[in-house]
């Protein structure tokens, strides 16, 4: 990992987590949970992209 | 609109994210101007690429869509999708040239490219008028649309927010230049797009979901005689003017933040800072896939789903339809809805944050240090730079008070420069062009652009509205100006050209053999002992990269709109097109050594 993209990562998880609240608690409709659970899931592996960088 | 407390801690804990993200590189960034403005050129391409389409997307921009959308359907997007043909061209001409140059700036280039008192005259002016009146129209602009969004969302209490929010993003800018900015761009962009894919999904919901909203635009344009959804406008018995024009002119003539012919500005900033010239390539290639493929959409299907859900928004002002998208937030649940207005200050923060920090650079390295202050420690030029950050927030700030609307901001600023493009694409591979070109390209393009303005129906304008009328053309009056500031300008310029001198030979040889471009260095390559070739490669690149982009947005869109054949086929052409494009530019020499 590169010192200097940690914070990014941490940044990318750090919108995933409550974007996994939104989808179980607030969205009203199967379409938004769909849309908020898989923006976390992409949140969560661009995070996870980013902490692991080598360039 | 009433956010409730859900929304407001996402919206505290994004400020809180966005804002530790930038301040964590204020100690890098201060020990150098190099680390401060390019962030020590070490940015991968996906950093640097992500950074730039992040700076593009602002606050104004979806509304931009928006109103075009409502107005003039789908095909109204021409207006700026026709850039892509510039984007395309950056990627393979010019994105390795700029990080071979080396330099810290685009202004800059002109010291490295150019000779004589000219030259520094030129760079001076550039630095200034890039530095102050340009930033501060760009940031005005944006300013103004973000007041927009916010007058709508939290009435007239919600300015104060938005001054909290400028102060919050000038702070950590100040603090930790280029490295913040692109640290906070990276996340900014995927806030920024997830808002607008959530407001997407929702509005289109209200709408009655994606099969009823696409019949009922239908029967909307078959009301009033337009297909909103058409991809390209109708052609009818006469050729629009301003499609040809957009199509054929626009990209490579004007000179437009973001969309600079042969890149420039924080493009050029961003191409500047990659690792080496592979990665500004890809980086900027990224960048254009971004820019042009999967950001537009879910605005387009915001504003398609205002078609239906405002009735006689079509006869509204373009003010009133821009407007229709920051309405559509009204229609969020909670938590969604703090989600997407986050979202709107992350679009908002990335676009201001680089214009302070470009405008910065400009100033510092182009004026300050060249012509005030010259051999300071590294450590003063740092500290000049954070104060000359400060002050080009403080103008900006201040002339967003006098700015009229978003759409005044966007006119000047391609009406001063509309003739520009030809001059800055033609100086890296024609060992002709001088300063004089570039002067004399700028003051013909502005000048002619005034003049259009005081007498709009003139003698010229009249005769070419007439002439392109014969030839089967639908005029109008910005196809005609742009066309006449575009000739009027490259006659200038190419004239003074060959009336004065060619550059000093030493200067230019010491260009060609930094920069390496091929093209027409005639005397220059024989002094050097040979030239540089133009490799036959980069232009299979250029068709293979519109290809890819125009497929990909259109296989894009006719999956959207559920017609899953196309739209399959669109995407296998532009996929193959992206695959045999990641073949050219592997095969290609970047380094050109």
């Amino acid at each position: 990992m590169r010192k200097e993209y940690r914070p990014m990562a941490l940044g990318f998880w750090g919108i995933g987590v409550p974007l996994v609240v939104f989808a179980v608690f607030f969205c009203k409709t199967p379409a938004q949970r769909l849309t908020v659970s898989l923006s976390a899931a992409v949140f969560f592996l661009v995070g996870t992209l980013i902490y692991r960088a080598k360039q | 609109m009433k956010l409730a407390a859900v929304d407001w801690i996402f919206i505290v804990w994004y400020f809180i994210l966005s804002i530790g993200i930038g301040l964590y590189y204020s100690k890098k960034a201060g020990k150098s101007i190099s680390e401060y403005f390019l962030s020590g050129r070490s940015l991968p391409w996906w950093l640097l690429g992500t950074s730039m389409v992040a700076t593009t997307f602002s606050s104004d921009t979806p509304l931009a869509v928006t109103g075009i959308v409502i107005k003039d359907g789908v095909s109204g997007n021409w207006f700026w999708w026709n850039f892509m043909l510039g984007s395309a061209l950056t990627v393979l001409f010019f994105a390795h040239l700029w990080r071979r140059a080396e330099v810290v700036t685009e202004v800059e280039f002109i010291d490295i490219r150019y000779s004589g008192r000219p030259a520094r005259f030129l760079r001076g002016f550039k630095a200034l008028y890039l530095g102050i009146p340009i930033s501060c129209i760009t940031f005005g602009w944006v300013t103004l649309a973000m007041v927009k969004i916010i007058q709508i969302i939290f009435g007239t209490s919600g300015v104060a927010a938005l001054a909290i929010c400028l102060g919050l993003t000038i702070f950590y800018t100040t603090l930790s230049g280029l490295w913040g900015v692109v640290a906070t761009d990276m996340l900014l962009f995927g806030v920024a797009m997830l808002g607008s894919i959530i407001l997407s999904v929702v509005s289109v919901e209200k709408a009655g979901g994606i099969g009823a909203m696409v019949e009922a635009v239908k029967a909307l344009g078959a009301g009033t005689g337009k297909d909103y959804l058409s991809v390209f406008p109708p052609l009818g018995q006469a050729l629009p003017l301003a499609f040809f024009v957009a199509l054929f002119v626009q990209w490579w003539a004007v000179y437009y933040p973001g969309a600079e012919p042969g890149g420039g500005g924080w493009s050029a900033q961003r191409m500047l800072a990659g690792k080496d010239a592979r990665h500004a390539v890809k980086g900027t290639l990224w960048f254009t896939i971004a820019h042009y493929v999967i950001r537009p959409w879910p605005w387009i299907l915001t504003a398609l789903a205002a078609l239906v859900l405002f009735p006689g928004i079509t006869g509204a002002a373009p003010g009133e339809m821009e407007a229709a998208y920051p309405r559509m937030i009204a229609f969020l649940p909670k938590g969604i809805m703090g989600l997407v207005v986050a979202s709107l200050f992350a679009a908002f923060m990335s676009t201001i944050e680089s214009i302070v920090n470009l405008s910065g650079s400009f100033l510092l390295n182009d004026f300050y240090r060249p012509f005030i202050r010259k051999n300071a420690s590294e450590k003063h030029y740092v500290a000049a730079s954070r104060v000359l950050v400060i002050f080009v927030s403080l103008l900006g700030a201040g002339f967003s008070y006098v700015l009229g609307s978003v759409k005044m901001g966007w006119q000047l600023v391609m009406e001063l420069s509309a003739g520009i493009g030809l001059v800055l694409l033609l100086r890296w591979y024609w060992w002709r062009v001088n300063a004089w070109s570039e002067i004399t390209a700028l003051s013909a393009s502005a000048a002619t652009a005034v003049y259009l303005k005081i007498f709009p129906d003139n003698a010229l304008v009249r005769g070419l509205g007439r002439g392109l009328e014969k030839v089967g053309f639908r005029i109008d009056a910005w196809g005609v100006g742009i066309l006449l500031i575009v000739a009027v300008t490259t006659v200038a310029w190419i004239a003074v050209t060959f009336l004065t001198k060619p550059d000093d030979e030493v200067k230019l040889l010491a260009f060609y053999r930094k920069v390496r471009p091929g093209g027409f260095w005639g005397p220059i390559a024989r002094l050097n002992g040979g030239a540089y070739k133009l490799q036959a490669a980069p232009f299979l690149g250029w068709g293979l990269a519109v290809l890819m982009i125009l497929f990909l947005l259109l296989g894009l869109g006719k999956v959207i709109f559920m017609s899953f054949g196309a739209g399959a086929a669109y995407l296998a052409v532009g996929g193959l097109a992206a695959f045999l494009l990641s073949k050219v530019i592997a095969k290609i020499d970047w380094e050109g050594r």
